[in-house]
């Protein structure tokens, strides 16, 4: 694919604020019509990443194109093609959910009347249309990302930047989000950048993933290229009201996908390649005439590895920060 | 294509202001203003003890008992006094109070209105959260703030023209048994209304913008915003009232000088008024 052919295309983006630096020479691309996710604990420099992008702030050094743009000269062009979901839903509680999607409608040059009718399709389509003559306040927080979603792409942008879409959000709310998400992505080519906490969510709807910890990217692919490393262990916790006997210890152990199985207080942690691999454990232990109580699969939270590599650093001051990617294959404390 | 290029915006063509995206601003933050108890109670209670029951009382004072202002004009010197000692004697607290002293002490309502209404629309976005989204809508710095300043503006000299005119009919109504004469609007006032309140409106916003944008939310702008405005109060009425009772000339000139101090102040509020200043505020 050319260079031309890229809806973001950035190299050595640095920017830091008094209290240091947030981005530190970030150099990744976005292909028309894919989900780039951006991975990163809280401060791993996401948003603000999005904000470099968007031309909503300035660098220190480093260049950048977007949409074939450059954001820091061309942003008003720039931002009339991509919409925006802020982390913080951003509506305006003294109006209604309608009119605060009219209001950036007009800002976006549309007619009054245009602004309304494509609102209203939206709020419909994101099942909002019946709250649409409401008063914003006292929303909860997935009415509010799904009001901003649909004022995100009121105008039909190209470039969707999606900033913790489901933070705060139910786990009901999350899969409605993440599902809108999947079917925005799939609209006419529209390319997303996501950023997001969640391996999972990133797993379930990015094409590629740059993660990146305290502003500086550790890795950049495919899940497929980093799914070795990330998910070579996916937690499952066993309930089984007590410790695991050890024939079901090693049946479990003998299993396909299984790495390792440790017997707990109340039953047993298994160690997979993926979620996947949970109804052949479940059904091991039923052939082994244990009683299943409970399954608990724990889709690895980057909090975890934030505080394992925390935990790293602070043992040896002097060493360069670890490889992230490395620390996912690393076990995860519990 | 580079990053930070100091001579960038300055070497970039000007382009023309949006008025579509500029009223867009204007509309919404009007509407929304309307429906805010916070703003609209002070902006409608200030004016209205100001501009109709101090009238009214002046006037009850001055037909009820005979008040003697000659002690106090006594106490000015000779010239200053001089346009008041002219009138008849029941009519000086009317003409001291209402045609001399009040004139000043009313600029405090477009100062307060514009301090109100600048501190919800620029300090007021990062209070509700909602300015983050608004910088990634495609409106320029410079139109974002047009509209902010108009919306501000415009209100705080629509509210003190009017405020005046309701002062102008209760004045004028209220002293009636003692002046026998409409003896509002005076040219003095004209002065004071049409030139000098729209300049301390614009003195207000001025020092608003500047301080919204270091302020978290609207109180403390508010309150940073306070401290600025009030001494300047004073010093603005003190020095008002004398220069009203030496002439109009004087009264115009001290206008100039306050749009001066506006205009300064609020070029430079839009030269700080840019996305990433805001952006690295959030
Ligand atoms: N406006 C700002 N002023 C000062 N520091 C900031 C600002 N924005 C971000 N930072 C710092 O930069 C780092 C990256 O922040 P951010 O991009 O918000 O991370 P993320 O979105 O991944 O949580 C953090 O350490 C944060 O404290
Ligand atoms: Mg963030």
């Amino acid at each position: 694919m050319g260079e031309r052919d890229l809806v973001i295309d950035c190299e050595a983006l640095t920017r830091s604020f008094p209290a240091g630096v947030a981005l530190d020479a970030l150099t990744l691309d976005a292909r028309p019509g894919e989900v780039l996710a951006l991975l990163g604990p809280n401060g791993a420099g996401k948003t603000t990443t999005m904000r470099l992008l968007n031309g909503v702030l300035l660098p220190d050094s480093g260049r950048a194109s977007v949409l074939g743009l450059d954001p820091w000269t061309q942003g008003e062009e720039l931002r009339r093609r991509t919409g925006v979901l802020t982390e913080n839903a951003g509506l305006d509680e003294r109006f209604t959910a309608l009119e605060n999607l009219e209001f950036v409608g007009r800002l976006r040059g549309m007619t009054e009347q245009a602004a309304r009718k494509r609102g209203m399709d939206l709020l419909e389509r994101f099942d909002m249309g019946h709250r649409a003559d409401v008063r914003v306040q006292g929303f909860s927080t997935g009415q509010r990302k799904r009001i901003a979603l649909a004022r995100a792409l009121l105008h039909d942008p190209e470039l969707l930047f999606l900033d913790e879409p489901t933070s705060g959000l139910d786990p009901a709310a999350t899969r409605d989000v993440v599902d809108l998400i999947g079917s925005l992505a799939a609209d006419h080519g529209r390319t997303v950048v996501l950023c997001t906490h969640f391996l999972g969510e990133a797993g379930k709807l990015a094409s590629r993933m740059a993660v990146l910890f305290r502003g500086v990217l550790h890795a950049f692919g495919t899940p497929g290229d980093l799914a070795a490393e990330l998910w070579s262990r996916f937690e499952v916790r066993l309930d089984l009201g007590a410790p695991a006997a050890p024939p079901l210890i090693a049946a479990l152990t003998s299993l396909p996908h299984v790495h390792e199985a440790v017997a707990t207080e109340r039953g047993a942690i298994v160690f997979t390649s993926a979620r996947d691999d949970v109804p052949s454990v479940v059904a091991a232990c039923v052939r082994e005439r244990s009683t299943v109580f409970g399954v608990d699969p724990r889709d690895p939270n980057l909090e975890d590895v934030y505080f394992a590599l925390e935990a790293q650093a602070a043992r040896s001051r002097s060493t360069p920060a670890p490889d992230l990617v490395g620390a996912f294959s690393a076990e995860v404390p519990s | 294509m580079t990053a930070l290029d100091p001579v960038r915006d300055v070497a970039a063509p000007k382009q023309r202001t949006d008025w579509g995206a500029v009223r867009a601003i204007m509309r919404r933050d009007l509407a929304a203003v309307t429906r805010s108890k916070a703003v609209m109670l002070p902006m409608l209670l200030v004016p209205l003890l100001m501009l109709v029951l101090l009238p009214m009382s002046v006037a009850l004072a001055a037909n009820g008992s005979a008040l003697d202002v000659t002690k106090i004009l006594n106490m000015l010197p000779g010239r200053l006094a001089e346009p008041i000692s002219l009138v008849p004697n029941n009519e000086q607290l009317i003409i001291l109070v209402l045609g001399y002293l009040v004139a000043p002490l009313f600029l405090i309502v477009p100062l307060m209105v514009s301090a109100v209404l600048a501190g919800d629309a620029f300090a007021g976005e990062k209070e509700r959260k909602t300015l983050e989204s608004l910088l990634h809508l495609p409106i320029r710095d410079r139109d974002l703030y047009i509209g902010k300043l108009l919306v501000s503006f415009i209100p705080s000299v629509a509210v003190s023209w009017l405020g005046y005119l309701l002062f102008c009919v209760v004045a004028n109504a209220s002293a009636w048994p003692v002046m026998h004469r409409a003896f509002m609007p005076t040219r003095l006032w004209a002065v004071v209304i049409l030139w000098i309140a729209p300049a301390v409106a614009a003195v207000g916003l001025g020092i608003m913008v500047r301080v919204s944008i270091r302020a978290n939310n609207t109180q403390e702008a508010q309150q940073l915003g306070g401290a600025v405005v009030l001494p300047l109060v004073v010093l603005a009425v003190a020095q008002t009232t004398a220069l009203m009772l030496s002439g109009i000339r004087l009264t115009f000139l001290a206008g100039c000088a306050i749009w001066v101090v506006a205009i300064w102040l609020n070029v430079r509020g839009a030269r700080a008024f840019t996305r990433d200043r805001m952006a690295a505020r959030l």
